[in-house]
């Protein structure tokens, strides 16, 4: 149901022998599962700041991208693939 | 129902997927709520009110830094250096109603009765002592400015 609202292209998603590694715990791996999500994490923390003068900005909240790679190495570790 | 090993590998790497994208999302959420929370309750060092920063910190106080008077039993402690000083220079009889009155928070009734005498050469003593202290203060304190 989930692919037929949100229909994903099978070229987007780790390979499963990666997903498989990373949750055991397969430094490479984990390394791997992280630079396929960077581009979405950093889009998540990016933030539109304001200047004094009341120009918008957009930055990376470090703080924020640092907490998002914390939480997707806990759920990668947790992930059960059997 | 048994799934072909293709399919199911394929149904774990879009599960994967999934609680990856929920679980930062989550995170997001969470991270906004704590920034807003921040934004509600902190307040920076210079925007406290005087009362408030106060609160603080606390000063010790030492006794033995207070002067420290006896009038008719009671201790009477004086912590303004300079009043001590004045009060020291005082007779003894103007220096009790000032004590008693001033610190011991006492009426001129009150002190007469524990003094034995008359409430009226209390309030003389008192407005006479007054303004010897004053004398005593404005001089020594002319002397610090000089």
């Amino acid at each position: 149901m989930r692919k037929n609202c949100k229909p994903m292209n099978e070229a987007d998603l780790l390979p499963f022998h990666i997903i498989e590694a990373a949750s055991e715990g397969d430094v490479a791996a984990i390394n791997a599962v992280l630079k396929h999500y960077e581009g979405y994490i950093a889009s998540l923390s990016t933030r539109k700041l304001y200047d004094e003068c009341g120009q918008p900005h957009y930055c990376v909240d470090e703080t924020l991208r640092r907490r998002l790679e914390t939480k997707l190495i806990t759920k990668i570790l947790q992930f059960k693939t059997a | 129902m048994e799934q072909s090993s293709s399919s199911k590998e394929s149904t774990i790497r879009h599960q994967f997927d999934w609680i990856c994208k929920l679980a930062l999302k989550g995170e997001v959420a969470d991270y906004h709520k704590h920034l807003a929370y921040r934004q509600k309750h902190e307040v920076t060092l210079s925007e406290l009110s005087k009362k408030e920063l106060s609160k603080l910190f606390t000063m010790d106080e030492y006794s033995v830094e207070n002067h420290c008077f006896q009038v008719l039993g009671y201790d009477v402690e004086v912590k303004d250096a300079l009043i001590a000083e004045a009060l020291q220079t005082l007779s003894e009889k103007k220096r009790n109603v000032i004590l008693l009155s001033y610190f011991m928070e006492m009426s001129d009734a009150e002190i007469a009765r524990e003094m034995n005498l008359v409430r009226s050469t209390i309030h003389e003593h008192r407005k006479r002592s007054l303004e010897l202290l004053k004398n005593i203060m404005e001089g020594s304190t002319d002397e610090k400015e000089l």
